[in-house]
């Protein structure tokens, strides 16, 4: 029998390749007519054919050339309580073979994944089985149980698996040409699974749709769950890379993600990065690197550097028609489809930077269910500058300042100072624009002699980018003051803006340049401004040291006063450090009132910011009465100088509306905060997440309870991880879903607070108390009356001593009111009554005796409760009556315990 | 490093038909796979049969990269570079079969099948009978080496030779045939 020559061969190929290519049925057929033509190489193709056949049925190369050959002596092969039946596979891991129990004890089939590496490190078995313990704790619907894990004799790890029968739900949702929602929902299951294991602290890490299998029940399952850790070397993460670069399916690393490529740390948000891909495939049937087969080399290039495109540009390739029909749809239908949300969504799910992705599998999952209901997503914000609470709020508003003071100042208006400097016409104007860049009038004709790329007019932020690059450029040698003077300014409305790393940045090199300078004011500012910066970035040390030497610098000529105001109103913002700062700054605004009244020239503007600036600091201490007559006043400047539908009005009314609801008047601090949201609006640009929650305060002071938990709920999916503002959404959200009657949600939502605020507060701070108070209300809630008693006697006693010792705290009223609920409901009216009229006579000292406030209805509201449980019917129906009139005039005609004061009343006295 | 010749001259000469570089090549892949073999085993513990292409990718970041010239082209290198790895599991199941143990590779398996002496002898008759099959189809020869000995699926072989899925899997299907019948024919003899 003769071997092939090359020759033969040669001609042969084309006609085997033929051949090959028919299907069996039509082979015989096919050669008979060939046979007609060339007899001899029939013969051969016969022969080849039948070739063909035995090394088919042999499974000739078929395995893996290293791998034993002989496993007929497997099946029936007992390893640990279970018996092997067959082979169902072999993956990168290693194979799995079908197995049952031993003992016949329960129906169940079992999958037994053998893993092959030896597990002989020094107790590497034990470690082995243990973490396998620990996987196999993992419990949910979705979830391919890991029932044990354990070492054959040879010291080769097995894992016993759930046995899932199903497809890969790529091709499941291919197969039954599902379309996007369906798709969306089925991968909905997907992430309830993957969120249960992230709770767990399992990671995944090999994502991909081998092992998300679909069974025809529609169930889904998620296999090979955080295996990929099992197997790892103790202290080796690459190798756990390797793993998943290797089990890509199709041992790629088509489903890892950048930092899986490059050797970074793998952690939750990897897993979030898998999901997009595969989010990614089931939407348009690509990998986001592109269409077509990857060799791994450029795979990993693509992973690791190229941005992927847009899913709904991905439905352009000449296979859109097919891939249209296998989600019921046309390309074009498709294409729409997928464009805007579900762009941003995939988007934001592939970022490179783990940190930029979703923060965790819930937030993916919550967007894409906002998208099933035709919702606005969340994914969008990540270009707006976040705003901070109250904790800092008081700093920002006094940036403003500085510009129009620098504008004065060279503009000529404080005299002797003036002629020092060479100020030159073009950056003046251009200042004095920037100023009123609210108003958009006409600014890129001014500003720049470039355009702007799109041809349209610049945003204010482009134009401080610019204005920044403008100074840069200059030269500023004969004329360092300026630079300075400058550089402040833009730092100052990077802040004023939100951008606190940028004008941090900036605020420390014109601080660094003002070093080199003599002039007082210049160096007072420069002191100052950075100051403030620091405050907001929680440098407190520092920041305060800098304040003192900024006003050291001025001095006492009334000149210099305006100055000195700004450095006082700047020093006014003293964050959480510290005690007694609330009352020091107070004083401290003080001063710079007083400052500006001494200076020649002060115009309303700045008086304005001032009278912002005390209102502030009013609320701070409490004294709410004053607090709100500075707003109103500040509220009528800022119209007079039409400010009030600018941005610094928005933060105006935002700062009015805060002491509003400190007060217990959220209908007019709904009424302000609307405004507010709108002036955002008109500019197309969403309210940053601090109005929002402000908003949701009120509205949940209204009564208006779901409403006010949509407002929260999107201000805490904008809100920055582990800040205080988080803190600030958790507590509201809370409050919200206790006024729901939510308690499980409440319940979930104040244990994610408790451990914030004890990560970020320090022991004693008011925080504490309001976490306190809330829990209080949930036992309440819940029924557990002693306990809800327990926690509100805790939050008062926290709260007290934290204004004791003069820092901030809550409005003490708020929680007597609450406590003496719960006083009531214990059968305590004594008691009851006593903390009703302890409120009272705070509410009194803080805003007056005039003042309408709905903490002042509450009050009332529990006193005739208790009255009435006393036995007093007379005084309560005249506590009523108050509760009512107060509750109505200052929560609205809706206010549902208004409505609920007025039938306790009665009918009103002859 | 001055004066050696980068590997895309290698490739270069060897396809052009220079024996010597091409033997030069051979050696200085071989050298490297089986260092990289080594260190993957004694880092991660991944034994030969999982690593193969793992093997590979880094061996072309790693040597390729070494050519200040240029980067040779990933495919043609993956095309030597399989042919060695063939090269190294051969040699490996030799030295399995005469039962050579510590300091090489290590594999357990279910049941402690070790390979028996024939195996190694079969994976030896392929390999000549793959050497006659380059010379007829210099491709299907390159196709085993990549999806036998190195375990490719064939969306990766059709990447990497820039052809259909479906034909790799012919082309696959044609050398089965070839090597079947020359193994065969060997054993029949």
């Amino acid at each position: 029998m003769s071997t092939l020559s090359p020759e033969r061969w040669q001609e042969i190929s084309p006609h085997l390749d033929h051949v090959l290519s028919l299907p069996e049925e039509e082979r015989a057929a096919w050669l008979k007519s060939f046979r007609e033509n060339k007899p001899q190489l029939a013969d051969l193709l016969q022969k080849l054919l039948e070739e063909h056949g035995a090394a088919v049925r042999e499974g000739f190369l078929e395995a893996s050339p290293l791998s034993p050959k002989n496993e007929s002596s497997l099946p029936g092969q007992t390893i640990g309580a279970y018996t092997l039946i067959s082979r169902i596979g072999q993956g990168g891991m290693g194979t799995v073979w079908l197995a049952e129990r031993s003992d016949g004890r329960f129906e169940r089939r079992v999958a037994v994944k053998f893993l092959h590496f030896a597990v002989s490190a020094q107790g590497g078995a034990e470690r082995f089985k243990r973490e396998g313990r620990i996987l196999g704790q993992l419990a949910h619907p979705h979830v391919a149980e890991l029932i044990d894990a354990g070492v054959t004799l040879n010291e080769e790890p097995y894992l016993v698996l759930e046995y899932v029968e199903g497809e890969q739900i790529d091709l499941y949702c291919d197969q039954r040409r599902l379309d996007v929602d369906v798709r969306i929902r089925l991968f909905l299951d997907v992430l309830s699974a993957v969120a249960q294991a992230h709770a767990n602290m399992i990671v995944h890490r090999d994502i991909k749709p081998g092992n998300v299998l679909v069974r025809k029940d529609g169930q889904v399952k998620l296999l090979d769950f955080g295996i990929a850790k099992l197997l790892a070397e103790e202290g080796n993460p690459a190798a756990a890379t390797q793993l998943t670069l290797e089990s890509g399916g199709a041992l790629t690393p088509q489903f890892a993600a950048p930092e899986q490529v490059t050797g970074g740390a793998v952690t939750t948000a990897t897993d979030v990065y898998a999901l997009g891909v595969v989010l990614y495939l089931l939407l348009t049937g690509q990998h986001p690197a592109g269409p077509g087969l990857h060799w791994p080399a450029d795979l990993i290039k693509a992973i690791a550097e190229t941005e992927p495109r847009w899913a709904s540009d991905a439905i352009t390739s000449v296979d859109a028609k097919n891939v249209a029909e296998k989600r019921a749809s046309t390309p074009d239908k498709l294409r729409r489809q997928l464009r805007g949300d579900l762009d941003t969504i995939v988007a934001k799910t592939l970022k490179k930077n783990p940190r930029e992705r979703y923060a965790s599998v819930t937030a993916l999952a919550d967007d894409l269910r906002r998208y099933l209901r035709h919702e606005p997503i969340t994914a969008r914000q990540d270009t707006l500058a976040y705003r901070t609470t109250k904790f800092v709020r008081r700093n920002r508003t006094v940036f403003a300042l500085v510009i129009l003071v620098f504008i004065a100042v060279i503009a000529g208006a404080t005299g002797t100072l003036i002629q020092a400097r060479t100020a030159r016409r073009q950056r003046d104007f251009a200042l004095l624009q920037l100023a009123r860049a609210d108003k958009m009038n006409g600014l890129n004709r001014f500003l720049l002699t470039d355009a702007s790329p799109s041809g349209k007019p610049l945003t204010v932020d482009e134009l401080i980018d610019r204005a920044e690059h403008i100074v840069e450029r200059e030269n500023y040698r004969d004329d360092p003051v300026s630079h300075v003077e400058l550089l402040v300014s833009i730092g100052s409305e990077y802040m004023e803006k939100g951008e606190y790393a940028k004008g941090l940045r900036v605020l420390q090199k014109a601080y660094q340049l003002s070093r080199g300078l003599q002039d007082p004011s210049t160096r007072a500012k420069a002191s100052c401004a950075l100051s403030q910066s620091l405050n907001v970035d929680g440098q407190y040390a520092r920041a305060e040291s800098l304040f003192q030497e900024g006003l050291r610098e001025l001095p006492s000529d009334p000149l210099y006063s305006l100055d000195r105001a700004f450095c006082l109103l700047n020093g006014g913002g003293l964050g959480l450090a510290g005690k007694g700062e609330a009352q020091e700054s107070l004083a401290r605004t003080q001063s710079a009132e007083q400052a500006l009244k001494n200076a020649p020239l002060a115009s309303d503007y700045q008086r304005m910011i001032v009278l912002v600036a005390l209102g502030d600091a009013y609320d701070g201490v409490g004294r709410f009465e004053d607090s709100l007559a500075a707003y109103e006043h500040a509220g009528v400047l800022m119209t007079d100088l039409g400010y009030d539908d600018t941005t610094t009005g928005a933060n105006m009314l935002s700062s009015w509306a805060h002491g509003l609801l400190e007060a217990g008047r959220p209908y007019e601090a709904d009424k302000l905060l609307r405004k507010a949201i709108d002036i955002w609006a008109a500019r197309a640009e969403d309210a940053y997440p601090g109005l929002l929650l402000q908003d949701s305060e009120a509205l949940d002071q209204l009564g208006r309870f779901d409403q006010a938990a949509s407002y929260a709920k999107l201000a805490y999916a904008k809100a920055r991880p582990h800040s205080s503002f988080m803190g600030g959404c958790l507590s509201h959200l809370a409050r919200i879903y206790i006024d729901q009657h939510d308690y499980p949600h409440a319940a979930a939502t104040l244990s994610e607070l408790e451990a914030l605020f004890r990560q970020l507060l320090p022991p004693g701070s008011y925080g504490f108390a309001v976490l306190a108070s809330a829990q209080s209300s949930l036992a309440q809630g819940t029924g557990d009356i002693p306990k809800a008693l327990q926690l509100a006697d805790e939050a008062i006693a926290i709260n007290e001593s934290a204004i004791k010792a003069g820092s901030f705290g809550l409005p003490h009223f708020v929680l007597l009111n609450r406590r003496a609920d719960i006083e009531l409901e214990m059968g305590q009216p004594d008691k009851a009554r006593g903390d009703a009229e302890q409120a009272l006579n705070q509410l009194n000292a803080a805003l007056g005796p005039k003042m309408f406030s709905t903490f002042r209805g509450s009050a009332y509201l529990a006193l005739g409760r208790a009255f009435k449980a006393q036995g007093k019917p007379e005084e309560a129906r005249a506590a009523f009556r108050s509760a009512a009139e107060q509750l109505v005039q200052a929560g609205g005609p809706d206010h549902p315990d208004g409505r609920a004061a007025r039938q306790l009343a009665g009918p009103s006295p002859p | 490093m001055a004066g050696e010749p980068s590997l895309s001259a290698l490739i270069d000469a060897a396809e052009r038909g220079d024996s010597s570089a091409a033997d030069a090549l051979f050696s200085a892949l071989y050298s490297e796979l089986h260092r990289l073999a080594k260190r993957q085993l004694a880092r991660q513990g991944f034994p030969l049969s999982l690593g193969a292409t793992t093997l590979l990718h880094q061996a072309y970041i790693e040597i390729a990269g070494k050519d200040r010239v240029s980067f040779p082209d990933c495919a043609r290198f993956m095309g030597y570079a399989a042919r060695v790895m063939r090269g190294l599991i051969i040699d490996y199941a030799r030295s399995r079969s005469a039962q050579k143990r510590g300091g090489q590779f290590e594999i357990t398996s279910v049941g402690t099948e070790v390979m028996n002496a024939a195996d190694d002898r079969e994976l030896s008759r392929i390999s000549q009978a793959l050497d006659e099959l380059a010379k007829a189809d210099a491709s299907l020869a390159e196709i085993v080496d990549l999806k036998f000995f190195c375990g490719f699926t064939f969306g990766e072989i059709a990447a990497m030779k820039g052809i259909s899925e479906r034909t790799a899997q012919r082309e696959w299907e044609k050398a089965r045939i070839y090597l079947h019948r020359s193994i065969r024919a060997d054993l029949e003899i």
